[in-house]
């Protein structure tokens, strides 16, 4: 595969009319392979029909280059045609006359029966053998857009962009011909690239989806890969696992950049207060049962206890709303899956390493690994069943759902599978989900089953779509689920506010491991500020032993409090860190001592604990041991490393993470 | 766009009339209402000015009306003679303002520059009222009949020039675009976007300069003595007191604009339907 | 909605009769003559409406979704079957049925105060000006344009004269408010604050809405009931799918529910399935 087209590092800045400029894009990178579908979106203004217009040679950038076919592109020409969004078909000239307009213009040389005959392929292609002596006022709105699609396409460019070509129709009529749209470009091995403000559009034409941010200086803000195998048809391609999550993924992106655009319009103020340097906060979550210490220090007080006057809980969807909350600054701190600090810190989110500190473990266990019911119906009630069958069903795809790759459930499914003779990346696919989804995709037999924190497996229980076959306690009993973690440069500048908001939360996990308190967390988290279900399917820990003395499967088992739980333990990090680095996810940090060290705000923990008269539940020694018996020995982290069979290509790499500084405020 | 889709197969005249009675009866009606009244006030003495019956009363009006053709030399000519000279007139002139209107018009709606330059000096030129012209043509060309031609043509062409100019000013983007991209040449781009995209402007403009320059050519004759056409006919009928003369070349006068005016209308349709 | 037959004998005339419909739709069709004969646009559509629910309607270009909106705006007489408004035929235009369209149909040399004032001023001339100035301004602040109202129409962008025209209809507290595809226009962020602002208007004014869409989307966030249609001619309604999200609604809430899922791919396989439609004749 070559790039047909490359996009180098282009710029655009506009002149505006009273004086002063506009800076459009900025530092727009894209390689476009042959036979490839492109889509672009973003938000109005965000500059991706300026993007299309540069390739398109109608404008030229500011700054970089296009190539096509490594000639730089400087004026339009007919091997790159547009169709655009209003048709642009001319009014007094019959289709064929319109279509003949370009063939005429571009292929002079042909003959006249020649010409026809490409003509009549074209209009045939697009369902319109009948209507060439039409008039474009004769045509419904969707029809004109199939004549202009016949015309770009009969003069055979190498390159068909598109400007929202389907943005002045009805989502209805959009829907038929985004799929004759699909069908001619499978069967021509067309390349293009269009511009789109419609997500499902974009899923279901797509090989890739380049998703612009705001403007102004629009970049690129992620390139989505759609796997979702051809020919595709609408119908189907939504029972796909891919579509609802690169939907969701999409429909995140452009949530959250009208969400940064929401935050930059709002005054943003540090109250400093009570000794403390910030006493307003923003704190990320996503809705699971272990928030509940959140939810109880908002409820019960604890933040305001401890001097922070003005906490928001700011709700996620999905773990990546987190991450990029902390990464544009919009939160201040969260609560986080308790691979993520590690993983931020050694640039696995895939930017810059950005250090982030935590300085408390807020929840332990409570992940369970949730079947698929009709693999229960097929006998499949354990992992040696499940890896059987694997062997029997070997065609048909399998995939299994996690929520973030950094998250726990990720690390122990993993090791789970692995250990148990099932390589998580050649006998199965996991792939990141959000959590209502999966459920959807349980359902409908779309994925294996799941690997997730509560609700969800109770859930799935409840309604009978899912079976749990494996909960925590029986991989690895008390691992770290959920941490609290804030950007270090946060932390150097609010150092008091961090201890402030450690006490709070640690007050609040204190709460909530009274089984006492329960019903009431239950009840709080069942607002729709929180988890918004019914109290009845969030539960925090069942008693240990109720189903059977070996597999209390179906009761997740929270730790909230107690002694050497809560404190961040520079072992378990590192734990982490090997096996991020076994699936590839990082290099395995050469410099992981100092990581370790930045990453563990062990002082502040100890500083809280301290403070709040808690100091014996501050440190309690205990060895990492998985189900499968295999020591962990923190001092040699490498060779527990190189000692595991199955892993992906790791690598040993030095990442550098420079020097602690205070966030300028 | 508007088509009337009822098409009369198996019924006759009756059924036609049926259908387009209101579209016929009310300005017949209307019309003959005003010559009712027209009638009544001149039969009752409120005006001196001859009634439309009078038309067909008097002997001199009678014979202009059934011989439309006589000739008998020199100024004394029907009043079709007299018409087809005002109307070789008017188009000489106007075949003259249509085609410097439509090219220059072409010229500044294409050129931003030359829009700025000639935009003010067009604006205040069309203001000048035809027959203000008349003395000036004399002065430059020293005979009637170019005069008269120079008159038609300066009345004529501001309409068509500014429209032409609009039009191309109008052409979508799109359609800029879609040449762009083709590549098309300068003469594809001509023919096949620019000219039919700005025709209806055009149209608008040769419409608005055909009643123009129909006013503009009574005006000159009247002013310039001595030669055929209808113009100087009303002046000549003035001098000598027959004022039903007047009148009926004043109903012929308004009969030739409005077929004009019809003319120009077909032939738009003819050759831009359907914008 | 069943009704329990009373054991005793027939009530007299002073008890209130059991609640009915808002609006009942019973056999309706519409047929247009055309110079190829009759056309048969809509054929016997039944549907009872709740006070106070919130009804999209969706199908294919040329369904007739329009036609039954004018029905029961007023508009267009049906040519058979009937609809009930409070158990009285509705025969013409009035001001208990408020339509907002696509295309707005505000007066563009008003202001944006104007306009809605002179709705107020048409339906209820004898008002004290004062309580005339209140209602008005009252549903430009609904709208979020109190601090807009003076601006004309030509100076608003194209989600806020939609404002205008929702503020317009509600102002004169019909008891059905209808709208033609309003958002269809605006872009994909003011269509979205549009939908939160019109589910919270219609959450405190209580009255019943009946909305044409072509955005599943839409329809699942804001409509208690989604109606299909079948495509024409003689299109009747396919399916009737109740979607009983909580309210009040949060986008991300019910993008989180499972079930949104289902009654998405439910609806795709109505519209593109079973009664796919190309728009190629």
């Amino acid at each position: 595969m070559t790039a047909l087209v490359e996009v180098q590092n282009i710029e655009k800045d506009f002149p505006l009319t009273g004086g002063g400029h506009y800076l459009a894009l900025k530092g727009i990178d894209l390689e476009i392979r042959k036979g490839e579908f492109i889509s672009l979106i973003g938000h109005s203004g965000c500059g991706k029909s300026t993007l299309l217009n540069m390739i398109a040679g109608l404008d030229l950038p500011t700054g970089g280059t296009v190539l096509l076919e490594g000639e730089t592109v400087k004026r339009p020409g007919p091997d790159k045609m547009v169709v655009f969004q209003n048709y642009s078909l001319l009014p007094w000239l019959t289709v064929r006359q319109n279509i003949a307009l370009a063939v005429d213009e571009v292929m002079p040389d042909l003959g006249r029966s020649e010409k026809d005959a490409v003509i009549d392929e074209h209009l045939e292609m697009v369902g319109l053998g009948q209507a060439g002596t039409k008039l474009p006022a004769q045509l419904s709105g969707g029809m004109r857009q199939r004549v202009a699609i016949a015309r770009a396409l009969a003069i055979k460019p190498k390159l068909l962009l598109l400007d929202e070509p389907f943005g002045a129709l009805d989502a209805l009529t959009r829907g038929n011909l985004q799929e004759k749209l699909m069908q001619i470009c499978n069967e021509h091995a067309l390349t293009a690239v269009m511009v789109t403000h419609d997500v499902d559009e974009a899923v279901l034409l797509s090989d890739r989806i380049v998703m612009l941010t705001n403007g102004p200086g629009s970049k690129i803000g992620g390139i989505l890969e759609v796997d979702i195998p051809r020919p595709r048809q609408r119908l189907t391609v939504v029972h796909h696992p891919s579509y609802y999550s690169l939907r969701s993924e999409i429909i995140y992106f452009l949530n959250r950049q009208k969400r940064v655009k929401q935050w930059q319009a709002r005054p943003h103020k540090v109250l400093a207060r009570h000794g403390l340097e910030k006493v307003n906060l923003d704190l990320g979550f996503i809705p699971l049962a272990a928030c509940a210490p959140l939810a109880v220090a908002e409820a019960k007080g604890f933040f305001a206890k401890h001097g922070l006057d003005d906490v928001q809980l700011v709700r996620e969807t999905s773990w990546r709303g987190v991450l990029d909350g902390l990464v544009d600054r919009t939160l201040d701190a969260a609560m986080m899956p308790s691979g993520m600090p590690t993983w931020m810190t050694a640039g696995g989110h895939g930017g810059e390493p950005l250090p982030i500190v935590t300085a408390l473990t807020i929840s332990r266990n409570g992940n369970e690994v949730t079947l698929a019911r009709r693999l229960a119906e097929q006998g499949v009630t354990t992992v040696e069943d499940y890896r059987a069958w694997l062997g029997s069903h070997e065609r048909e795809p399998h995939r299994i759902g996690i929520v973030h790759p950094a998250s726990m459930h990720n690390l122990l499914l993993r090791y789970w599978l692995a250990a148990n003779g099932i390589d998580p990346d050649r006998d199965v696919h996991l792939q990141t989900l959000p959590p209502a989804q999966m459920l959807a995709d349980l359902k409908d037999g779309s994925i294996d089953g799941y690997c997730i924190g509560e609700p969800w497996n109770f859930r799935a229980a409840r309604s009978g779509h899912g079976v749990p076959i494996v909960g925590d306690l029986e991989i690895w009993s008390g691992h770290p689920g959920k941490v609290l973690g804030a950007r270090e440069d946060w932390a150097q500048a609010y150092p008091n506010t961090h201890i402030a908001l450690t006490k709070a939360l640690l007050e609040a996990c204190r709460y909530c491991a009274d089984p006492a308190h329960w019903p009431e967390m239950g009840e709080l988290l069942s607002d729709r500020r929180y988890l918004g279900i019914n109290a009845d399917l969030i539960r925090f820990s069942g008693q240990p032993g109720e189903s059977g003395a070996f597999a209390p499967h179906g009761e997740p088992h929270h730790l909230f409090f107690g002694a050497g739980l809560n404190r961040p333990s520079r072992s378990e990090h590192l734990w982490i860190l090997t096996q991020l680095a076994r699936w590839a996810e990082i290099p395995f940090p050469r410099n992981y001592v100092e990581i370790l060290e930045r990453v563990c705000s062990v002082g502040v923990f100890s500083t809280a604990a301290r403070e709040l008269g808690l100091e014996d539940v501050s440190y309690q020694r205990q060895g990492i041991e998985l189900f499968d018996g295999r020591p962990f020995n923190p001092e040699d982290p490498i060779a527990y490393l190189n000692d595991v069979s199955v892993h992906r290509d790791f690598s040993i790499a030095e990442i550098p993470i420079g020097q602690p500084r205070a966030m300028a405020v | 766009m508007t088509i009337t889709a009822s098409t009369p197969s198996s019924s006759g005249p009756l059924l036609w009339w049926k259908h387009h009675r209101k579209l016929i009866l009310p300005p017949l009606l209307g019309i003959f209402g005003f010559l009712l009244a027209w009638q009544l006030s001149a039969s009752l003495g409120l005006t001196r000015l001859p009634g439309p019956l009078s038309l067909f009363t008097e002997t001199r009006t009678r014979e202009l009306l059934l011989y439309p053709f006589y000739d008998r030399g020199g100024l004394d000519k029907g009043l079709f003679w007299q018409t087809l000279a005002s109307l070789g007139r008017v188009a000489q002139g106007y075949v003259l303002a249509a085609v410097v209107g439509i090219g220059a018009g072409i010229a500044v709606g294409l050129n931003k520059t030359l829009n700025r330059a000639f935009d003010p000096l067009f604006q205040f030129l069309r203001m000048v009222a035809p027959l203000a012209w008349v003395p000036i043509a004399l002065v430059i060309f020293q005979k009637n009949q170019p005069a008269a031609i120079f008159v038609i043509f300066i009345t004529a062409v501001w309409p068509i020039l500014i429209n032409t100019a609009e039009g191309v000013r109008q052409i979508p983007q799109d359609y800029h675009n879609v040449a762009l991209v083709l590549q098309m040449s300068k003469k594809t781009f001509f023919l096949k976007v620019l000219i039919p995209s700005a025709l209806p402007y055009i149209f608008t403009g040769l419409r608005i300069s055909i009643g123009l320059a129909w006013l503009a050519i009574i005006a000159a004759e009247i002013v310039m003595s001595g030669i055929v056409g209808i113009g100087f006919f009303i002046w000549d009928a003035y001098q000598q007191n027959y004022v039903s003369d007047i009148v009926l070349a004043v109903v012929w006068i308004g009969g030739v604009g409005l077929l004009l005016d019809r003319l120009m209308a077909w032939l738009q349709s003819r050759i831009s339907p359907g914008q | 909605m069943t009704t329990i037959a009373p054991a005793t004998p027939a009530p007299p005339i002073d008890i209130p009769s059991p609640p009915q419909p808002l609006l009942r739709f019973e056999g309706l069709g519409k047929v247009y003559p055309t110079p190829t004969g009759p056309y048969p646009v809509l054929e016997n559509i039944n549907l009872q409406v709740e006070q106070g629910e919130f009804i999209c309607v969706i199908g294919h270009s040329g369904c007739g979704k329009s036609t039954l909106l004018n029905m029961v705006s007023g508009f267009s007489r049906p040519t058979s079957g009937q609809v009930l408004l409070n158990g009285v035929p509705i025969e013409k235009p009035g001001p208990d049925r408020m339509v907002v369209f696509q295309g707005y149909a505000l007066l563009p040399w008003m202001t944006a105060y104007e306009n809605v004032h002179l709705a107020i001023d048409a339906v209820k001339p004898n008002l004290p000006e004062r309580e005339k100035r209140e209602i008005a301004m009252e549903h430009l602040a609904m709208v979020g344009l109190d601090k807009a109202s003076d601006k004309r129409i030509t100076q608003l962008s194209g989600g806020m004269k939609q404002r205008v025209a929702i503020a317009r209809a509600l102002a004169i507290r019909p008891e059905v408010l209808i709208l033609d595809e309003p958002f269809g226009a605006l872009d994909a962020i003011t269509k979205e604050e549009l939908q939160e602002e019109l589910l919270q208007i219609w959450n405190t004014q209580k009255c019943t809405v009946l909305m044409i869409t072509h955005d599943i989307d839409e329809a699942l966030f804001l409509a208690d009931r989604l109606v299909m249609m079948t495509n024409g001619p003689a299109a009747s309604i396919g399916e009737v799918m109740p979607i009983d999200f909580p309210r009040p609604r949060n986008r991300e809430d019910i993008m989180e529910d499972p079930k949104y899922y289902e009654l998405r791919n439910t609806a795709l396989d109505f519209l593109y399935n079973r009664f796919a439609h190309d728009d190629v004749e």
